[in-house]
């Protein structure tokens, strides 16, 4: 009979009683009984290896009172999850670009620079990407020639494989279609295609694809495009002269600004760009005269795209020049005033529950509740006024709250910003700075995507030789009621 | 000076009349005023002589004038020298190491300046400078002379001088040097100093001597303490111990069971004991917006990344939010970390265990325990690594590493080899267990194993006989070498044959020329590789300068085919020059240049040199050279240097280098492997939140660990082939690391070794070396109270009389005793 210690994680077992005739098992069970770990767990380090279940107590050479140390749990043993997990590494190509949280690059085919930013741009307009996947050949009506049908197909295909792809695509059949197209973006200089205006390709680009993508019924409701990015504008023209008044409406892609000594920001910019003089003959005067226009918006886009009128064409230079003047633009823009009567009236509604909404998300809500009573008197005729007028303005704004109970509000976000670096639209440096659903921005320079911050997409207003915006595009905040 | 009854009086007056006289004025005429002294013969004709050398001594021939003056200092030798002023005998010590010289080369006899010397030693001793008495005893070669002069007073000076002098001597004097320091420590009972120098002299003869010396139990603890940072194996015997008990409880303090214990404590003093999660590492929230987002699958590779910065932030705190948190929790066994990892990845990630639990036996082996059970060999052997890992520097009687890992050193599977055997190499570096060793030893020679388990073998071999110089161990490695084709010696892992050889002879100098032989008939593939390797691991440490010229050249030079041996030898070049402040410096500056004019190969191992040079001492110079060099166009090199960087700030928790390193998660989010080095470095960076440093040298940088410094080298090694290594399968070579893993912490215990808070000033060590009086040690300081963190380079000091330490080197655990003579104020 030997008397020995035996440790177990942090206890000591003093006197356990070694019956030498019986077989280590015994032993084994013994301990069972003072710890629960099973026999079969049971490691017992003895001199130079584990206590086997049937050794010989004699060969062992266990010393009366010797320390014994014997490991070993209760606790269950680990398995594999059921659900094997799926990494990263293992997935196929495509599935490994939408974890990178952001689309591939577009290879720069010679001076195209522009196109590609451009397409960035675009790409990052998710309904503009649906409506192209549900284009095909056998919908498209009878007025849209072969060449715009081509370059609709191509743009589909282009923003399918830049999802698609993790390195950089290189969109060669897009350009070669576009060439097509607009033979302008041909034209040749020491035998390389020459850079060209970014914002020429994408006038022309949303052109072609707002009239390819018109549904077969052909009306002008369902033209997705113009839902997306259209801008009704109204427009008062006044003769001071003769005190001629007229109005008309127009519809336009894209509100400029533009940038004068006076203009440090962006909102100023627009202002200015919504007024203009233009000479007509006057009915009433029988003669040429000037006339004064004043735009108000009428209806707002999902996607408001805002043109920087940077460059003007310098006869002593032959060229068009560029203005480097600093204009300021915000992340979030409002442009509740430039808007007309009718529209302000029924954006008020939905921007007071968007104030509420932060207001509360900020702690705030107890405290205006009181205070904005007289507001909420205004409020409150207002949805009488616009549940009757809702129904005809949401034909009329097409998409815009075509769900059921979000409304514009008026406040846009930026979302993605076409920048030029150089000192004329001929020539320099395209790049698109584009928002992801993520929040990350990224900057697609050709075909190197990179993420940027926030706070350095506002530095890109100009003012230097960085990088400044010249196309940028905000999406509409909307908030449901 | 009148003339006395001593006949030499005389001699010694005409010669202070000859001194006065050339120094000022040249005027010979002088002494003719003492001519009418009465003389004897003999006297007489000394004096004639004396004249004819003072004439001499003006003669324009300057060999004749130093005859003269030679002979003139002999012949008046008996008298007190010191009466001639200092300047005096600091001229007479040189001319006559000069003339020792001299006499050496023509075999002359040398009595008679011996008998000077043995004056001017007494004289330099007792004023103040021991320090030009050593450099006398020196170049006469004769410091046994010393032991007869050295009293209470100057013996510290001396041994100070002694030991960092024998830095820039060459072998074998050093060595002579440092017995001398030796044997005056023990005369005067200096035993932690003595046995500092035992430690540093590798002689386990001189290490009993202390104890045996010694009669006082506490001290014999406080020198386990010493002993156990270290990192050798010692066995107490009752010489050493004669109390049964004692002796237990002091090779309890050898073996370093209450190491976890202690770091606990600092742990719990400084309030980190709360664990750390991988993305506290991060930071990404910093980084606004770049990278903030994860991806939403899980990445395998970032995973493993978190597995291992999980590792090595939480290292000994034996708790984590990964790992040890219960698997049964809401989540279930999806939660389980484990399985975020792929294949070889769960290897690492069950070894990881070890790593948190690192010290704790009782507690890494519980938590180790249901991975035994698995069916997935991957896990089996990761738990099998962990418990290697737990055990490192830990020495347990009942063996249990060796009996866990024993049994699975033969099994099929290679992963579950490599793991068993790795684990060995770990728990066991140092000890030189024989029973290791003829189990693993067959390993080498078997025809079934695969090359990355032969060449693990050879690995933990190395690290299980480090500094041995073992014949039988460096036989089989040598076979295993010759036996391997063509093809194998290509494969990126067989350089871990030639190094776990040279790790044999890790700082031990000429011992491995024989082997070094041996390694010249290898295929020319492996040949130069090995020998750079033996080479550079048999001088690390010494600071031997013309052994890093001979690597400086072989950097130097321009190959022109894909040879792989210029790697180590620049990695040789800081493992040589490592060990003192000058030669550092040095080699920084040179790697400067290598930089610059070497090929990329060499290029690729410089910033890895830098990481050995300053590893756990971020120098601001090498910071922004590695800074620089991870951006640099060739993605290993950047890949290098981003782990150097982890390395020099390695558990400092260096803001400027998290701050690099968060820089650089985001320029290189894209590029997987480069990503995973920044997150690796970046656990390093915050290795054990702080607590940690991987610098092999402790005791003021007078020792060296063996075992860590192989635990360095061997990751540097892997490194020079980063991707099939490191980034490949056997990403597990990192927790090589544990070796050098160490508490940089001072803890003050009392006599029955519990912890106790005392004042303690700490601040930048001040070189005190051949400075009179009791100049400061250290400057700029702080007081805290212990536990303290000790940074690289600084020094504590008790700040309060009521305690007396029992060790001199305030580093690690101190016992401290009470001051009898201590009053209250």
């Amino acid at each position: 009979m030997l008397t020995v210690s035996v440790k177990w994680q942090k206890k000591v077992f003093e006197g356990i009683e070694i019956d030498v005739s019986l077989p280590p098992y015994v032993f084994k069970a013994q301990l069972y009984d003072l710890t629960g770990v099973p026999p079969e767990r049971q490691k017992i380090m003895v001199k130079g290896g584990l206590l086997k279940d049937d050794a010989d107590w004699s060969s062992i050479g266990v010393k009366d009172g010797q320390k014994l140390m014997m490991m070993g749990t209760a606790d269950e043993i680990v398995k594999a999850p059921e659900k094997a997990i799926v990494f990263a590494e293992d997935l196929p190509e495509e599935e490994q670009a939408t974890n990178l949280g952001y689309s591939a690059g577009l290879v720069n085919l010679g001076n195209t620079c522009y196109m590609n930013s451009t397409v960035q741009c675009l790409k990052s307009v998710p309904e503009l990407k649906s409506a192209l996947s549900n284009y095909s050949l056998a919908g498209r009506s009878n007025d849209v020639d072969q060449t715009s049908h081509m370059l609709t197909v191509a743009t589909r295909e282009l923003f399918g494989d830049l999802d698609r792809s993790v390195n950089a695509v290189s969109p060669t059949q897009f350009w070669m279609v576009l060439r097509k197209k607009f033979p302008q973006f041909s034209q040749l200089q020491n035998g390389m295609h020459m850079q060209q205006d970014a914002e020429e390709c994408w006038t022309q680009l949303l052109y072609t694809l707002s009239q390819s993508l018109k549904a077969p019924t052909s009306s002008e409701d369902s033209d997705a495009v113009k839902a997306l990015f259209g801008v009704n504008l109204r427009s008062r023209v006044h003769c001071q002269e003769s005190g001629e008044e007229s109005s008309e409406t127009e519809s336009v892609y894209s509100l400029k600004c533009h940038i004068s000594h006076e203009v440090n920001h962006l909102h100023e910019g627009l202002k200015h760009g919504l007024k203009g003089e233009l000479e007509k003959t006057s009915p009433a005067l029988g003669r040429t005269a000037v006339y004064l226009k004043e735009s108000l918006i009428d209806s707002l886009p999902r996607y408001l795209t805002v043109q920087f009128v940077r460059f003007f064409w310098k006869r002593e230079t032959n060229q068009k020049a560029k203005i480097l003047r600093k204009v300021d633009y915000p992340l979030e823009l409002d442009i509740y005033d430039l808007c007309s009567e009718e529209l302000r009236k029924k954006l008020e509604a939905p921007r007071q529950k968007l104030r509420d909404e932060e207001g509360k998300k900020l702690g705030l809500q107890t405290k205006s509740s009181s205070k904005d009573g007289d507001v909420k008197m205004t409020d409150a005729e207002a949805p009488s006024n616009e549940s009757g007028e809702s129904s005809t303005a949401a034909q009329q704004e097409g998409a815009s709250s075509s769900e059921k109970g979000t409304h514009m509000t008026g406040i846009y976000d930026l979302v993605s910003v076409l920048t030029h670096k150089g000192r004329s639209a001929d020539s320099g440096h395209y790049v698109a700075w584009v928002k992801q659903e993520s929040g990350k921005w990224i900057q697609y320079d050709d075909s190197y995507p990179s993420v940027q911050r926030e706070e350095d997409i506002t530095k890109l207003s100009g003012g230097g030789d960085w990088h400044m915006a010249y196309i940028i595009m905000y999406k509409a905040r909307f908030v449901s009621m | 000076m009148a003339p006395g009854p001593d006949p030499n009086s005389v001699g010694d007056g005409a010669k202070r009349d000859e001194a006065t006289t050339k120094v000022p004025s040249k005027e010979p005429k002088k002494k003719d005023d003492k001519k009418e002294e009465d003389l004897s013969e003999e006297d007489l004709q000394l004096k004639q002589n004396l004249e004819l050398y003072v004439e001499r001594a003006q003669d324009p021939n300057p060999e004749l004038q130093k005859a003269a003056l030679e002979s003139m200092r002999l012949t008046g030798s008996e008298g007190d020298i010191g009466s001639w002023g200092h300047e005096y005998v600091r001229n007479l010590a040189g001319e006559i190491a000069e003339e020792y010289t001299v006499r050496q080369g023509e075999e002359a006899s040398i009595e008679d300046l011996m008998d000077l010397v043995q004056q001017i030693v007494a004289f330099h001793m007792k004023h103040n400078a021991e320090t030009e008495a050593v450099d006398l005893l020196m170049d006469v070669e004769d410091l046994d002379l010393l032991l007869e002069h050295v009293d209470r007073t100057n013996f510290w000076r001396t041994c100070n001088y002694l030991t960092s002098a024998a830095k820039y001597l060459p072998g074998p004097d050093d060595m002579l040097v440092l017995d001398i320091a030796y044997m005056i420590y023990i005369k005067f009972e200096e035993y932690p100093n003595a046995l500092q120098i035992a430690l540093f002299l590798d002689n386990m003869q001189y290490v009993k001597q202390v104890f045996t010396s010694c009669t006082d139990l506490l001290r014999k603890k406080q020198f386990c303490y010493m002993i156990s940072r270290h990192g050798i194996t010692f066995e107490l015997d009752p010489e050493m111990v004669e109390n049964d008990v004692d002796r237990e409880m002091l090779q309890d303090i050898v073996n370093n069971t209450k190491l976890s214990e202690g770091y606990l404590t600092l742990a719990r003093d400084i309030e980190v004991m709360e664990a750390k999660t991988p993305e506290d590492i991060y930071k990404a929230h910093l980084l606004d917006g770049r990278a903030s987002s994860g991806p939403s699958a899980d990445s395998a590779r970032q995973n493993l990344a978190a597995t291992f910065v999980n590792a090595f932030v939480n290292a000994g705190f034996g708790q984590d939010k990964l790992m040890t948190v219960p698997s049964d929790s809401t989540s279930g066994s999806a939660g389980n970390w484990l399985f975020k990892n792929k294949e070889h990845g769960k290897t690492s990630a069950a070894a990881s265990l070890g790593m948190i639990l690192l010290w704790d036996v009782d507690a890494g082996l519980t938590h180790l325990d249901k991975y035994f059970h698995s069916n997935d060999n991957p896990i089996i052997a990761g738990a099998l690594l962990g418990v290697g890992i737990v055990n490192c520097g830990i020495k347990n009687d009942c063996d249990p590493a060796l009996a866990l890992l024993g049994e699975y050193i033969d099994k099929e599977d290679s992963s579950v080899r490599i793991g068993a055997i790795m684990g060995l190499g770990i728990a066991y570096a140092g000890s030189q267990n024989d029973q290791i060793r003829s189990s693993l030893s067959p390993v080498l020679n078997d025809a079934k194993a695969s090359l990355d388990v032969i060449a693990f073998a050879a690995l933990s071999l190395g690290m299980i006989y480090v500094g041995s110089c073992n014949e039988e161990v460096a036989q089989s490695i040598i076979f295993a070498l010759m036996d391997r084709s063509e093809a194998e010696l290509g494969e990126a892992l067989t350089r871990f044959l030639p190094l776990g050889l040279g790790l044999l002879y890790l700082g031990k100098q000429e011992s491995v020329e024989a082997t070094a032989e041996v390694s010249k008939t290898f295929n020319e593939k492996i040949r130069k590789y090995c020998d750079m390797t033996l080479l550079s691991c048999a001088y690390a440490g010494t600071g031997n300068v013309l052994k890093v010229q001979d690597l400086l050249a072989q950097c130097g030079e321009h190959l022109e085919k894909g040879d792989i041996h210029q790697g180590p030898a620049v990695l040789g070049l800081a493992m040589v020059a490592m060990s003192e402040e000058l030669g550092l410096d040095m080699a920084i500056r040179s790697l400067e240049r290598v930089l610059q004019y070497g090929e990329q190969n060499v290029r690729r191992a410089v910033p890895l040199a830098l990481g050995l040079l300053c590893i756990s001492n971020p120098k601001v110079t090498v910071m922004d050279t590695l800074s620089r060099l991870s951006h640099d166009t060739d993605s290993e090199v950047a890949m290098s240097a981003i782990v150097s960087l982890g390395l020099i700030g390695a558990g400092t928790n260096n803001a400027r280098i998290a701050g690099m390193l968060r820089n650089l998660s985001s320029y290189y989010y894209k590029d997987a492997s480069l990503l995973f080095c920044v997150r690796i470095a970046q656990g390093l960076v915050h290795m054990g939140k702080g607590l940690l440093t991987l610098s092999p040298f402790h005791s003021e940088r007078l020792l060296l660990s063996p075992t860590a410094l192989a635990g360095i080298v061997t990751l540097l090694h892997a490194c020079l082939d980063m991707k099939s290594i490191i980034l490949g399968k056997y990403h597990y070579v990192l927790y090589f690391l544990v070796l050098a893993m160490q508490p940089r912490m001072m803890l003050t215990v009392d006599e029955n070794l519990k912890p106790i808070s005392v004042p303690v000033r700490v601040g930048q060590a001040v070189d005190v070396v051949g400075q009179a009086g009791r100049p400061k040690t250290i400057t700029g300081f702080q007081t805290h109270s212990t536990p303290v963190l000790l940074a690289a380079g600084e020094r504590a000091e008790l700040a309060t009389d009521k305690y007396i330490p029992l060790s001199p080197i305030l580093e690690g655990f101190i016992i401290l005793k009470e001051n009898p003579d201590y009053r209250e104020e």
